[in-house]
């Protein structure tokens, strides 16, 4: 029996060709998210071990220390009186904002000042800072300012003062996050707490004059006193655990796509199987005339399965570690600061990709096994295997009915739901379950579709537009599998973009509510000072100037931010939505709450709150509870005076600006910066700027996972080519009868690429129309205040692709049915 | 006996050679026939199983390529066209009837009946049509598939189909190989009746010489040469020529 599948396989490899690919494509992608995390993981841990060996004894602030807690100075004498100690080095860390080339601080956020050990520091040209008025740049700020060593550089000190340096070189801050997101600017130890005003140390490095690592570390313990001290090589190796895990996230996203590829791959290879035995009926039933089992005939199907899935995971093995390598080297071309190591695969990740493989193909053909044991012995003496005409059972209503039930059931819960992850999560279980029923009622569901899709194809491509169209649904069990792994694809694009475009516009929409202005002015560190507003209501071309104030005080005993606003904005520029009462005449002695903390507090309207800060109570009257998802309020707002009563004079946080009617935006854009051009802290922002920002966020997410997606896709036309080059095979004769009656050759292409056109279409507007209805539901349970969008022009683009690709994957199987001989397709038997 | 006689012909061939394969795997189909068909008349080929018969009738009907010599069709020379000339020559000058696999599955009688029009996108003469029908007798048979139609049925779906475009010839290939003897009686007396009535020109291979009676002339075969020939057959003397040929 182990012959003859081989000897089977042999004979249909070609066919297997397309279902081996399917497979290969899938398992390459899971093993090279292998390949690709563990070189990041290898050359993090690499790196780490690098630094660690630099460095004996690591001490870091105790863990439950308060979030800016830091090492005593006093840590650093007592640790280098300690005997074994050849040197030991204060980090430092801070901020030292850094001025840009337009005069304003570099970033949103400040950039870091900060101290590292000459040990640790990484130079990548010039030296490491050895006097007080010298500096390095970290490389990614030095390169986006201009700078190079020799420069003068701008930083503000703690108290806001301009304080030039000499920069000398240039560093990389490796991997240290925060510093490569803020920016970093190096000082020696004394000038970085001078600058920053930092108090005490983040980490000192001690390196050892003899003592073993571990006994040295005892040695510190007690001189350091309440700290965390561990050995270097620990260290690394905690802050590889920890990274590690950011490598998990990746490889779990990376693996769900892989997922979905394996699944589509699953359907593809399904119908690979079931076509084959279908068309080795007469082989089967031979089999089993002499002598065969149904046992035998079923395990040489699995067996042929096992054999076709076992070499293509090995393929796709290969694949995957071309696809990791790939990837890396695209990592290292961009010049990401992520190490990698060298790219080897895991046996980790061969016997996932190998396990996964097989487990997939052999599973795919296990229904298609049974199948080809049901052919009974008579069938090898039938002149013609008939085609089974499909009839739609009881069982498979049921049980599609009750998925769709279900399905639907826990979407609309979902939909009804509260907005947040619970609902979120009930309505993608409802489309799984709904994807399952299509996948069932498939066979149902694709003759009236290819009908519907097929319209407009039937009607412009004469006879054999009709022929393809009734051909398409010929077979529909095989045409539903068919399509169903392109709708996969499909589905998740559509999904994707409809979440997105919603986002693009809910938050646009958002933008417009909560920022209705024009600029915004918002310090990097500190605040405002109320000089900048004045300026600009002295000017005639804005309309409108909003300041924001705020302050940290309890209310009701609890800590809150309490604010005010500009009282003659409410109502205008401002117009906060309230959930009861209104601040319709907000005035003196009233706040209005927010309705998260009126709900925490259990405060409501008419109640009173105290608001204690600085030895000073107020009592105030709650008028309005304000919806917080559309307000820019803080938790309290308190009207101008009251507020200034009780805190006293308050710099602004934030200063909305609206240009008056008519005046050109760089001509508004002008006098605001003019204004605060004396401020470095203050940054202009632009609502446009904002939405520019996050539309291009949103693009790059939309084309990464778009990326992602497309593999999916790829597979599920490698379906399509598969189940047509099956078809054509299968309709050799008919074709032949065809072309004796007077089809042309590009006749004959042409009805076989309209059948894989209407294939393509159906499976599309299956997957757009899942994708549409699950977008929207998925919204749904993001916040209340969602403004669908739907991207018209992109999923148009998606059907049309989805059909252009189907032709595509119909070429080669229409060529080989157009030149094959008439003579010898009527022969053929 | 004249290989031709004062009637018009449908089909000639001059010097028909077919030579499959190459040196020594080399076989020679046929080798140098001459032939002509007459027009409107019911004409058998017959010879034993490897004597060209099938071949011929696809060089005939320009189904496949010709190695030496001319075939003719009406008045258009064939052996010289592309395959794009041919087919649209078949889909105006040439039905075809044959063994098995006549009918696409998809499609009902009466669309598979109407589909050479269709592909050459030429309107039905609906008096041709009803005719047609009427003398195939499949009237209430139209809207059915052909797993809905017997054998027979089928087989009558198939002339049909080839009468309705009006070719100048039909080229029949053991059109009643795989009937019962009934129903190949019915379909071989519809073929003689169209000659008759329609005026249709029909050239079929059989093996059968029950078959081949029902033509006006059978034209013989063997090894790939016309051997004889008999007009107005019977089955007696076709069997008679077929022994005196494998003797």
């Amino acid at each position: 029996m182990f012959r003859i599948t081989l000897t089977g396989l042999l004979a249909h490899r070609l066919r297997l060709v397309l279902t081996s690919l399917a497979i290969v494509l899938g398992v390459g992608f899971i093993a090279g998210t292998f390949v690709l995390t563990d070189t990041i993981d290898a050359g993090f841990t690499q790196s780490f071990a690098a630094d660690a060996d630099k460095v004996d004894v690591v001490v870091t602030p105790d863990d439950d220390a308060e979030p800016d807690g830091n090492l005593p100075e006093s840590a650093l004498a007592a640790i280098r009186a300690v005997q074994g100690v050849e040197d030991a080095q204060p980090m430092v860390s801070g901020d030292a904002p850094l001025i840009g080339k337009d005069g304003k601080v570099v970033g949103n956020v400040p950039t870091a000042g900060v101290s590292i050990p000459a040990s640790r520091i990484k130079i990548t040209s010039g030296r490491a800072p050895s006097a007080a008025g010298e500096a390095v740049l970290d490389k990614n700020t030095a390169k986006t300012q201009g700078l190079a060593p020799g420069a003068t550089v701008t930083v503000l000190d703690q108290a806001g003062k301009r304080q030039q340096f000499r920069l000398v070189g240039v560093f990389d801050v490796g991997l240290d996050q925060d510093l490569a997101y803020r920016g970093a600017v190096a000082f020696t130890p004394d000038t970085a707490r001078r600058v920053t005003g930092a108090k005490g140390f983040t980490e000192i490095d001690v390196v050892s004059s003899g003592p073993s690592p571990e006994s040295l570390r005892t040695a510190v313990a007690a001189a350091a006193g309440k700290a965390k001290v561990v050995t270097g090589r620990e260290r690394a190796d905690e802050v590889a655990k920890r990274n590690h895990v950011d490598t998990s996230f990746l490889r779990l996203g990376l693996l769900l796509f892989g997922a979905v590829a394996l699944l589509v791959a699953a359907l593809v290879i399904y119908n690979t199987f079931n076509i084959l035995v279908a068309q080795r009926m007469r082989e089967m039933a031979l089999l089993r005339c002499i002598g065969a089992t149904k046992r035998q005939v079923f395990g040489s199907i699995v067996l042929e399965s096992a054999v076709v899935g076992l070499l293509s995971s090995v393929l796709g093995l290969l694949t995957g570690l071309g696809l990791g390598a790939a990837a890396v080297a695209v990592l290292r071309a961009v010049g990401t600061d992520i190490p990698t190591g060298t790219v080897s695969l895991s046996p980790q990740a061969i016997a996932i990709g190998v396990c996964t493989g097989v487990v997939v193909t052999m599973g795919a053909a296990l229904l298609p096994a049974r199948q080809a044991t049901r052919v009974p012995p008579v069938a090898a003496l039938r002149a013609q295997v008939e085609e089974h005409a499909f009839r739609t059972g009881v069982v498979r209503v049921v049980v599609a009915a009750l998925f769709v039930l279900t399905g639907v059931g826990l979407t609309a819960a979902g939909v009804l739901q509260k907005p947040g992850q619970a609902a979120l999560l009930t309505v993608m279980a409802g489309g799984v379950l709904v994807f399952f029923s299509v996948l069932i009622l498939g066979p149902v569901i694709v003759r009236p579709l290819s009908g519907l899709a097929g319209w407009v194809p039937a009607r412009l491509f004469g006879v054999p537009g009709r022929l393809a169209v009734d051909n398409s649904r010929r077979n529909p069990k095989r045409a539903a599998t068919t399509t169903v792994a392109l709708t996969v694809g499909v589905t998740l694009m559509t999904f994707m973009t409809v979440l997105t475009s919603t986002m693009r516009t809910t938050v646009g929409d958002q933008l417009d509510q909560q920022f209705p202005a024009d600029y915004i002015l918002s310090a990097q560190t500190g605040t405002i000072p109320r000089s900048v507003a004045d300026t600009l209501r002295a000017s005639r071309d804005l309309a409108a100037v909003t300041e924001f104030r705020g302050k940290k005080a309890k209310v009701n005993g609890r800590d809150f931010e309490v604010g005010t606003v500009t009282q003659s904005a409410l109502g205008t520029a401002i117009k906060p939505e309230a959930a009861s009462g209104t601040m319709d005449g907000f005035g003196a002695g009233e706040v209005a709450v927010a309705d998260l903390v009126a709900k925490d507090l259990g405060v409501k309207v008419g109640d009173t709150v105290t608001v204690a800060s600085g030895g000073r109570r107020t009592s105030l009257k709650v008028v309005a509870v304000l919806k917080a998802d559309v307000s820019l309020l803080p938790p309290f707002t308190m009207a101008e005076q009251t507020f200034e009563r009780h805190f006293g004079r308050v710099d602004d946080a934030q200063v909305l600006v609206n240009a008056a009617d008519g005046v050109a935006p760089e001509r508004a854009r002008k006098i605001v910066d003019d204004a605060t051009a004396a401020y470095p802290v203050v940054k202009v922002g632009s609502t446009t700027e904002i939405r520019g920002q996050f539309d291009e966020a949103l693009d790059s997410i939309l084309m990464v996972i778009t990326g992602l997606l497309a593999l999916a896709i790829v597979i599920s036309l490698l379906g399509i080519a598969n189940t047509l080059s099956l078809s054509v095979h299968e309709r050799t004769r008919e074709s032949a009868l065809l072309r004796a009656l007077g089809l042309t050759r590009t006749q004959l292409r042409g009805m076989l690429s309209v059948e894989a056109l209407v294939l393509g279409l159906v499976g599309a507007i299956v997957g757009v129309v899942l994708g549409i209805v699950y977008g929207w539901a998925a919204t749904a349970t993001f916040t209340e205040n969602v403004s669908f969008q739907l991207p018209i022009g992109q999923i148009l683009l998606f059907i049309a692709a989805s059909g252009l690709a189907g032709v595509l994957a119909a070429l080669l199987p229409a060529r080989r049915a157009a030149r094959a001989s008439v003579v010898g397709a009527l022969a053929a038997t | 006996m004249t290989t031709t006689t004062q009637v018009r012909t449908a089909v000639v061939a001059r010097g028909l050679t077919k030579v499959y394969g190459e040196g020594d795997a080399a076989v020679h189909a046929l080798r140098g026939v001459d032939v002509g068909f007459a027009a409107e008349a019911f004409t058998a080929i017959m010879g034993p199983s490897g004597s060209g018969k099938s071949t011929l009738m696809h060089c005939l009907a320009g189904l496949d390529t010709v190695t030496d010599g001319q075939v003719t069709i009406g008045d258009v020379e064939i052996t010289g066209l592309n395959d794009k000339q041919l087919t649209l020559l078949r889909r105006e000058r040439v039905g075809f009837v044959f063994q098995a696999f006549n009918l696409l599955p998809t499609l009902t009688a009466e669309q598979n009946i109407m589909l050479p029009l269709e592909i050459a996108g030429r309107q039905a003469d609906q008096a041709l049509f009803d005719r047609v029908i009427e003398t195939v007798g499949l009237r209430d048979r139209l809207g059915h598939k052909p797993s809905e139609l017997s054998g027979g049925q089928q087989q009558r779906v198939a002339v049909a189909r080839a009468l309705i475009s009006k070719p100048q010839v039909i080229f029949a290939d053991e059109p009643t190989g795989n009937l019962d003897s009934r129903s190949g009686a019915e379909v071989l007396a519809f073929l003689r009746r169209s000659v008759r009535e329609l005026g249709q020109t029909i050239v079929m291979v059989t093996h059968d010489p029950g078959a081949a009676s029902y033509a006006d002339r059978v034209v013989f075969l063997r090894d790939g040469l016309l051997v004889s020939e008999v007009e107005r057959p019977t089955p007696q003397t076709v069997l008679d020529t077929l022994m005196a040929l494998e003797a």
